[in-house]
């Protein structure tokens, strides 16, 4: 029970406000914090919402000092990969079709036709929640995660 | 859909040599909208020719997809440094 909600039933134990203008408050109240938390809700979405993906490779911080390390860093927005994916669509079905032959061989049984705009999405959404860390044995660090 | 890409960055440095390069892309898109309005005519012939076959909807779709990838590639960032050699190549 919130402060504002207190004070109401305060107020109309004490005989100053009817019951239907207590139920009436009571109502605006409800509304007005149920907007506040649907619109949290919808900018921690927004923030949560990937926009790129990293893949960093550092190299040991004790071999970093001498020169010979290998770094990479990359950085690839999330509508290049959206976009990307998207290019399937251009693929024609008689090249579906050897493709869905060649995974089948492989043994995996999926219809590339079957991807959709939405499962895209979908998709890319989950990749919100993706990180790799990997520490090799030379002591190299490398990181996938999206930001 | 994401505002198109003004600059890319080349750079690439190898043992002997070393190569850098700033791309205006926003010159080349008034080029490349210039070269589609001449070519205009032949690329409506080969959609026509190529609706009733398979090759179709890809003939059609390739113009607005291949604008749309280019604007995806607003923020790309590829850097990858070995001792020896580097490429970094950046879209901004």
């Amino acid at each position: 029970m919130t402060e504002n909600q207190k004070k109401i039933l305060e107020m109309l134990s004490k005989g100053k406000i009817s019951v239907d203008d207590a139920h009436r408050l009571l109502n605006v109240i409800d509304s007005e914090e149920g907007g506040q938390e649907s619109t949290s809700k919808a900018e921690s979405e927004a923030k949560t919402k990937p926009k790129f993906l990293r893949v960093t490779v550092l190299p040991d911080p004790d071999k970093e000092n001498t020169g010979d390390v290998d770094r990479v860093n990359v950085r690839v927005p999330m509508s290049l990969i959206r976009a990307g994916i998207r290019l399937t669509s251009l693929i024609p079905p008689e090249a579906m079709e050897k493709v869905n032959g060649a995974l089948k061989d492989k043994g995996i049984n999926f219809d590339v036709r079957s991807i959709k705009a939405e499962d895209i999405e979908e998709l890319i959404e989950a990749l919100g929640e993706l990180e790799v860390d990997v520490v090799s044995a030379k002591g190299e660090k490398v990181k996938v995660f999206v930001e | 859909m994401n505002r198109p890409p003004l600059w890319m960055r080349v750079k690439i440095r190898g043992e002997d040599s070393n190569f850098g390069l700033w791309l205006p892309l926003f010159l080349l898109i008034p080029l490349a909208l210039v070269v589609l309005i001449i070519l205009s005519p032949l690329i409506l012939i080969a959609i026509i020719v190529l609706l009733p076959s398979r090759w179709g909807k890809p003939a059609v779709m390739i113009i607005p997809i291949a604008w749309w990838l280019f604007c995806s590639m607003r923020g790309l960032k590829v850097d990858v440094q070995s001792p020896k050699e580097c490429v970094y190549i950046t879209v901004v």
